[in-house]
């Protein structure tokens, strides 16, 4: 089975902060976390830095409770593009994005969103949880970036510190899982503090809540998805958006080799070549 | 004179004395006729229950960093049904739920939920910020439709 990702820890300037939070990660049995460095564009202008190693950051990193591996922390990237003109940065071959483990967008309108599932290239498209969604989510763009394999984010922090938060959560949430039928989702925290992480199979049930709630209770499921597609929304999702970014990083391009179909010869009625009679002169 | 069957009344095949009702085959009315029965169609019979526990139990535990006043039982009652509360309204509040155990000291409980809501209070306890104004999280250690698989916990077994 997949390890549990938290993919959305904010990267502060206090190093202590972010030891005791990796350490509350590992001991509730997360796998993996990846640190978010978040730019915003509407700010003066920001440059993109160079992601900080997190071998210099962390001497050692905690082993995760139940397992006897070390947490693996990844950098991550997130972009809040208000306007058309800030994706060019993501166009454009700069060095420093490229080192960056995960990168993901987050679209303030309805255009943005369309061109963040459609053509950008990126790993993750944030759904904003804090306030009411601006513009509706629409079909085609959506299965279109499930099939590019790019994944949805939502952030369940908020609906702990705030009850008018937790509102626009649920309810951006369940109107995501409408549209795209619960696939292609990962929930993350954005914890600042060890309090406010919660387990994995907490945040796994957070999501078969939103279920429930569209499948209006006890009728049964209306989307015919389970408990077990559920868990993958911080499981294995995760795994597929660290691996997505990972080959964003690495591959150009694909060979891929195709059997031809052979022409059939009439191999049936001729003689192999050692009896053939040697009539040639 | 021939030896009688084995099979015959008085001796099973293994020689052993037969015990009255033991044969599928005849079987006594309650008036002592003997009836005979039509050889059984299945010899077992197997039935298969899903989410048939009445009850999942769950244990949590507690996290209060500071070291303000520890809530008593009734308090941590009323703490878990003000987060069903909060969550769900006045129907997710009314969920049965039954403090079964608790311990002031580590702060943890045993709670009885009625198997529907198993969803509702989970997350509910899960999306819990505050605790009388101070910051708390609840940490679920364990669940299961058995209380006794609650009494084992494999990610705190320490081998020595």
């Amino acid at each position: 089975m997949a390890g549990f990702a938290d993919l959305n820890l904010p990267q502060g300037p206090d190093k202590k902060a972010l030891q005791s939070l990796l350490e509350a990660a590992a001991h509730l049995g997360y796998s993996a976390v990846a640190l978010n460095h978040v730019i915003d564009f509407k700010e003066k202008k920001q440059e993109i830095v160079k992601p900080v190693s997190p071998s210099e950051l962390f001497p050692s990193l905690p082993i995760v409770q139940g397992t006897s591996k070390r947490i693996k922390v990844l950098t991550r990237l997130t972009l809040v593009v208000s306007d058309p003109s800030h994706c060019n940065l993501l166009r454009s071959t700069s060095a420093n994005i490229r080192l960056y483990d995960i990168i993901a967008v987050f679209p303030k309108t309805e255009k943005l969103f369309h061109i963040a599932c459609t053509t950008l290239d990126v790993d993750l498209v944030c759904i904003n949880v804090t306030e009411k969604l601006p513009f509706y989510f629409r079909r085609p763009p959506v299965n279109m970036a499930i099939d590019r394999g790019i994944y949805f984010e939502l952030l369940y922090t908020p609906a702990i510190k705030d009850s008018t938060m937790r509102r626009y959560t649920i309810s951006n949430a369940i109107s995501l899982m409408q549209i795209c039928k619960g696939k292609n989702i990962v929930i993350s925290s954005a914890a600042e503090r060890p309090l406010e992480l919660r387990g994995p199979y907490d945040v796994a049930n957070l999501s078969f809540l939103c279920i429930l709630i569209l499948s209006k209770g006890d009728r049964g499921l209306l989307f015919g998805l389970s408990e077990g597609e559920a868990k993958a929304a911080v499981s294995t999702n995760c795994r597929a958006t660290m691996l997505h970014g990972e080959t964003r990083k690495s591959a150009c391009g694909v060979v891929y080799t195709v059997k031809k179909p052979r022409k059939v010869e009439e191999e049936e009625t001729t003689l192999p070549a050692c009896k053939k009679a040697k009539t040639q002169a | 004179m021939a030896t009688p069957r084995r099979g015959a009344r008085g001796l099973t095949p293994r020689g052993r004395r037969r015990r009255a009702g033991g044969s599928a085959r005849h079987w006594l009315w309650p008036g002592g006729r003997m009836a005979r029965a039509e050889p059984p169609a299945a010899t077992f019979e197997r039935r298969v229950l899903r989410s048939a526990a009445e009850h999942h139990y769950l244990r949590v535990r507690l996290e209060l960093p500071d070291g303000g006043a520890r809530p008593s039982v009734a308090q941590f009652k009323q703490l878990v049904v003000s987060a069903l509360r909060e969550l769900h309204g006045e129907v997710g509040a009314a969920l049965p739920v039954d403090v079964l155990t608790y311990e002031e000291k580590s702060l943890s409980a045993i709670l009885r939920v009625i198997s529907s809501g198993l969803v509702k209070l989970w997350s509910a306890l899960t999306l819990l910020g505050f605790y009388q104004n101070r910051r708390c999280a609840f940490r679920v250690l364990q669940t299961s439709p058995f209380l006794l698989a609650l009494s084992g916990n494999s990610r705190e077994l320490v081998l020595d």
